[in-house]
């Protein structure tokens, strides 16, 4: 279908003599041939299902709709519920969206430090480090979730004990799990522990292509460590910080698994809901499929703005400098 | 260029033809033969047991059954699925929630003219299979909870069986005094079952029918009551743990198989899991049914199984199949080999008179004092909404008092049980 609407406008945007414009066509429209397989699968895999979840949204969807096979669209009833519902308001948006901007930004700044040090390793030690780095990277959410409950296991964790040998806390202990901030604090030492090595390799593979002159010359200009990484590494990687943080935000707004597998996250504790857990306990849990719908499309309206604001503010950057 | 397109053609056929696959897959076979679904997570050997009555099916009738195994956490998407694809078995194993829930659809067989007379059979599990005056789920099998103990921490300290709720606290005090390391008497915020018997105890109760609505009952007296006095064995007697105010029914299992439980509400079905887990500690296992707040028992969860006929299926032959399941030479085997409670009341006494230590307290808890959930086909989502454990959970978290608690619960399980 792609294939067949290109020529016409690079066509149109070169005027040329009749002969060339075939062959400009043709090369025109090769790249589009070469992606036609892939862009089907997408489309079957990816679009399909997405317009599917938006006309799901759109209507009282249950299991007797499943039976039946009828629908039952209701135009934006679900959506007008769902914003005025006060629960999305004090306890999933904010429990997706501050969690989601403090677990990005912490990703980003331990995996910078990290690579700033794997950066400064001679090759032997480095290959080590990474090879570290790399196990952490490659451990299924669902283990290392269960590891990190284990870990902050309340009556008899590692951290109760600890905690308990310092004199931080008495006898009858603590139950994170209960509380909203402590139980997004495990999750964070959890996504960022997940997500560091991603961004702590691709900023690596950044700093290494920074022009070593450009440091030489900050050094003579008398430039500190800090300044050196302000001035000259910060701007040079902006590009690979731009990618990093996009995808973070991305992996980090939709966090599951990593709620759901946790003491209370399941839905028997609301303080600790985030928009993907309760799309999931909405639509498929509680059999309204509309519902569970529309706070994914919610989810994914909210990612696709947070995404364009800043990829805008990055772009426009980059046009000024 | 030209070989471009029918490549991409050959894309969107294969990926068509995928599509149809999934939709399509599994009902290939079952056009053949009797299609069954058994909940996996029952009984560790089923094939044997399964394979042994397809036999006989096919001796008796001449057709073919082939057996799925749907593991239970994955139960209720699989029949949703069943339902979008058209690829639902003849016969299931259905859990006594879902059974009013696919009857009110319209997806399950009506069963009463097949069944008869089903007084020989346990009241709860009737009752829970019945929908709007018809029998949907024939009772299959039953599970319920009462109390696990540790026989030997009990002789270590001298302590008795308790035989009301005083003598459960003093019981469970004792112990957290005497075991520093142990948890006495968990309160799971997350295990719905284990905080009903409290409620159903005291004399209150979730919901009930009148007329055309339902009432929920947790805001009475009564249930309030015996929320609170639940609650208060962790918050003012401290014979619970901090963790347990997150724990499910699970994390009480494998807490007891560590060793650090002394006494919990547990499923007649654990102690041969316990057993297996750790051997030594099976040897020092004792049950003994739910007191009640002044003697007598409290009423438990009847759990357990309905076997289903799905519409659409040829309803004859798949009652051949449940007749052979629930008769009773293949009901007693399974009882043997899964450790649940057979479906007929006469098979049920015979065990309260077992020997058995761990089998006898639990046949007398159905048999006594056992319930079953409120019979709607809203129930499910009452379940999956969590209600009862968000309940115990913000009391136990201090976010909430007794009456709070109860008050939103109630609320949360009329609106949902009253919705059309």
């Amino acid at each position: 279908m792609t294939a067949t609407t290109t020529p016409g406008r690079s066509g149109a945007a070169a005027p040329r003599p009749r002969p060339l414009l075939t062959r400009r066509r043709r090369r025109a429209l090769l790249p589009w041939a070469l992606l036609a397989p892939g862009l089907a699968v997408l489309a079957g895999l990816l679009l399909f299902p997405l317009g599917r979840v938006l006309w799901l949204s759109v209507q009282d969807y249950g299991l007797d709709n499943i039976l039946s096979g009828e629908t039952d669209y209701i135009g934006l009833d679900n959506y007008a519920e769902l914003l005025s519902d006060g629960y999305l308001w004090r306890v999933a948006l904010p429990n997706t969206a501050l969690f989601a901007v403090v677990a990005v930004a912490a990703t980003v700044a331990f995996g910078t430090l990290v690579a700033l040090l794997l950066a400064t390793l001679r090759p032997l030690a480095r290959t080590a480090v990474i090879s570290c780095v790399m196990i952490a990277w490659a451990m299924p959410a669902v283990t290392g979730t269960y590891v990190w409950i284990w870990i902050f296991d309340v009556d008899r964790g590692i951290v109760r004990q600890a905690l308990e040998a310092l004199g931080l806390l008495g006898p009858e202990g603590l139950n994170w799990f209960a509380d909203r901030v402590l139980f997004y604090g495990i999750v964070t030492l959890n996504i960022v522990h997940h997500g560091f090595p991603f961004v702590a390799v691709t900023v690596l593979a950044g700093l290494l292509t920074v022009p070593r002159e450009l440091h030489e010359a900050a050094v003579i200009d008398g430039a500190g460590a800090w300044q050196r990484f302000r001035h000259v590494t910060l701007p040079v990687l902006r590009p690979v910080f731009a990618v990093v943080t996009i995808l973070s935000t991305i992996w980090d707004f939709k966090v599951f698994a990593q709620v759901f597998l946790m003491p209370g996250g399941d839905g028997a504790n609301r303080q600790v809901l985030n928009l993907g857990v309760w799309s999931y306990l909405q639509g498929i849990v509680q059999r309204d499929y509309g519902m569970g719908a529309a706070v994914a499309v919610l989810l994914t309206l909210l990612l696709l703005a947070v995404t364009l604001v800043y990829l805008r503010s990055m772009f426009r950057e980059e046009e000024l400098r | 260029m030209q070989p471009m397109i029918p490549r991409t053609a050959a894309v969107l056929t294969a990926l068509a033809l995928t599509a149809a696959g999934c939709g399509g897959g599994g009902d290939d076979e079952a056009s053949e033969g009797l299609l069954v679904w058994i909940m996996e997570g029952t009984n560790p050997d089923a094939t044997a047991y399964f394979d042994a009555v397809g036999e006989r099916y096919e001796e008796e009738t001449g057709t073919p059954v082939e057996v799925q195994f749907v593991p239970w956490a994955d139960a209720h998407d699989r029949f949703t699925k069943g339902m979008a694809g058209g690829t639902l078995p003849d016969v299931a194993e259905l859990g006594t929630t879902f059974t009013p829930e696919f009857a009110e659809l319209g997806a399950l067989a009506d069963l009463t003219g097949q069944a008869g007379d089903t007084s020989a059979y346990n009241e709860a599990l009737v009752e829970a299979g019945t929908y709007d005056g018809s029998l949907y789920g024939m009772p299959w099998y039953a599970g319920v909870r009462s109390v696990l103990y540790r026989t030997d921490v009990f002789e270590e300290h001298g302590l008795e069986v308790p035989e009301n709720w005083d003598e459960l606290r003093e019981t469970a005090v004792a112990i957290s005094e005497a075991e520093e390391d142990m948890v006495a008497f968990p309160v799971p915020g997350d295990a719905a079952y284990s905080v009903m018997p409290f409620v159903w105890g005291a004399g209150g109760g979730i919901a009930e029918r009148s007329g055309d609505r339902w009432e929920g009952l947790l805001t009475s007296e009564e249930s309030r009551e015996g929320l609170t006095y639940y609650t208060d064995l962790a918050l003012e007697d401290g014979v619970s743990s901090t963790g347990a105010a997150t724990w499910k029914e699970t994390d009480v299992q494998d807490n007891f198989v560590d060793g650090n439980v002394a006494m919990a509400i547990s499923g007649s079905w654990t102690p041969r899991a316990i057993s297996e887990a750790d051997p030594e500690l099976g040897e020092n296992l004792g049950a003994f049914p739910i007191p009640g707040p002044d003697g007598g028992y409290s009423p438990s969860f009847l759990g357990g199984s309905h076997l289903g006929v799905f519409e659409g299926a040829d309803t004859e032959a798949a009652w051949s199949y449940i007749e052979l399941l629930t008769g009773d030479e293949f009901a007693r085997r399974w009882t043997e080999e899964s450790t649940y409670f057979p479906g007929k009341q006469a098979q049920i006494e015979a065990l309260a008179d077992s020997e058995d230590p761990l089998v006898r307290p639990f046949a007398e808890q159905i048999l006594e004092a056992s319930r079953a959930a409120p019979v709607s086909p809203k129930w499910g989502e009452v379940e999956g909404a969590q209600v009862l454990p968000g309940m115990v959970q913000s009391v136990l978290n201090g976010d909430a008092t007794v009456e709070e608690a109860t008050e939103t619960a109630n609320t949360e399980i009329e609106d949902t049980l009253n919705q059309d």
